[in-house]
């Protein structure tokens, strides 16, 4: 339930604007017939430049809000489909933390990358566009061309699967990741119709508001997936419990050791010593904790009525992980490490994160 | 059957490819127009009998690009 809100949620944010930044070329030809159309009555300037098919001048009737809807709507019927499959897919190919780290890192840096084509930082990024091949180019110009006005965005809608953006495409990995055909339909159905809103207002107030508009919405949604895409790589390398990602330099930085929460209780009473994480909805406190070397520990991880993703607590390293109860504590037994070591711990997205230090 | 290769440097994005290829409806006498936003290219295959290389180039010109050959 935690995962398909944290979809909705990120949909409702950035999805729309990121998947518009991807799939607004597949809108914009299931929009052409009707505005191309009105394009032919539109006078060329002296320089003989017209303005862009997605620009409709102000005032010109033309009916966007339907095509856009039933775009939406065919969108969000197949990704559904597509979260079902790929849950079903996670059920067959269960992804352990660090695969899934590798995963949402790979997606942060093809997010970053996108995001530096639309800056048109410089020629090399333009391989991080996803272009379909010629003939399906073909294929789907002359399908709009000579289809009827509702087919054409519901098709075009439909085949937004094949170029889903950096923002779906973690989505998609959470999908496989809950490892559950239901639960990956609700994760994407979740995500795409949050996503729609900001999605139909972008794409409608762009092809009415015309170039200049879409000049400066363009490097707006590039600011955001370059945002997302640093974000995206740190939550990536924090769940592969790597030293070196960002969240994880702060958390060892921003804590003075003398100031880590020891292990607390007597080792005698259980054989190992324990430690307690509150699991809380902005993260886990404290973040950074001592514990003795070459001896067992017993981390205890407590949630109160916790219900963000740092519910979905792994330790990466030892590939430990298990979702915990909203209100509650769940303990993990840590093999003996040794003095020096740091073992980091975090939620199932990255986002949260944490570290136990043996001395 | 005789091709042209155009520079089209004001390709955005992808979007651009699928507009430029449109020419290959609008213009009688082009067979075959294969755009690349990542090249920034665009190759034209066209019966020269029917439409000249001035007549594609303007086209595109009609699209809001601004072809070089």
């Amino acid at each position: 339930m935690n995962n398909i809100l944290i979809a909705l949620i990120t949909g409702l944010t950035t999805g729309g604007l990121s998947c518009l930044a991807v799939q607004g070329g597949l809108l914009a030809s299931s929009l052409a017939s009707q505005v191309e159309l009105d394009l032919q009555n539109q006078p060329v300037t002296a320089s003989g430049k017209r303005k862009r098919v997605a620009a409709v001048p102000v005032g010109k009737k033309v009916h966007l809000a339907r095509p856009i809807l039933f775009f939406l709507a065919a969108k969000l019927l197949a990704y559904t489909l597509l979260g079902f499959l790929l849950g079903a897919l996670g059920s067959v190919l269960q992804l352990n933390p660090v695969s899934r780290g590798i995963l949402q890192a790979a997606v942060g840096v093809f997010m970053l990358g996108t995001a530096l084509r639309m800056f048109n930082i410089h020629p090399i990024f333009r391989i991080f566009a996803i272009e379909p091949p010629a003939s399906l180019r073909r294929w789907i110009r002359r399908f709009s061309k000579g289809s009827d006005s509702a087919v054409t965005p519901l098709f075009l809608g439909a085949l937004t699967v094949l170029i889903p953006c950096g923002v779906t495409q973690a989505m998609m990995a959470l999908a496989v990741g809950t490892g559950n055909a239901a639960t990956g339909a609700a994760i994407l159905f979740a995500f795409t119709l949050g996503a729609s809103p900001l999605f139909f207002a972008a794409a409608y107030l762009t092809t009415r508001l015309g170039t200049v508009l879409e000049r400066y919405f363009t490097r707006f949604v590039a600011a955001l997936v370059l945002i997302l895409g640093l974000i995206s790589i740190d939550a990536g390398l924090t769940l592969m419990g790597a030293p070196f990602s960002p969240s994880n330099l702060m958390i060892r930085l921003s804590t003075p050791q003398g100031a880590a929460a020891a292990a607390e209780n007597d080792p005698a009473a259980s054989g190992a010593y324990e430690l307690v994480v509150n699991a809380t909805d902005t993260g886990y406190q404290p973040e950074y904790l001592q514990a003795p070397a070459n001896q067992p520990l017993r981390l205890i991880v407590k949630t109160q009525e916790t219900y963000s993703c740092s519910r979905a607590f792994v330790i990466p390293e030892l590939d430990m992980g298990e979702m915990l109860p909203a209100t509650g504590s769940v303990a993990f037994d840590i093999p003996p490490q040794q003095a020096g070591k740091i073992l980091y711990f975090s939620c199932s997205m990255g986002m949260y994160g944490g570290a136990i230090r043996f001395n | 059957m005789a091709k042209v290769t155009f520079t089209i440097a004001d390709m955005h994005c992808s979007n651009c490819v699928m507009r430029l290829e449109g020419i290959e409806d609008d213009l009688p006498g082009v067979h075959r127009a294969t755009a690349s936003y990542r090249s920034q290219k665009m190759e034209v295959e066209y019966d020269e009998t029917l439409v000249t290389v001035e007549e594609i180039a303007a086209a595109i010109r009609k699209k809001g690009y601004e072809p070089t050959h």
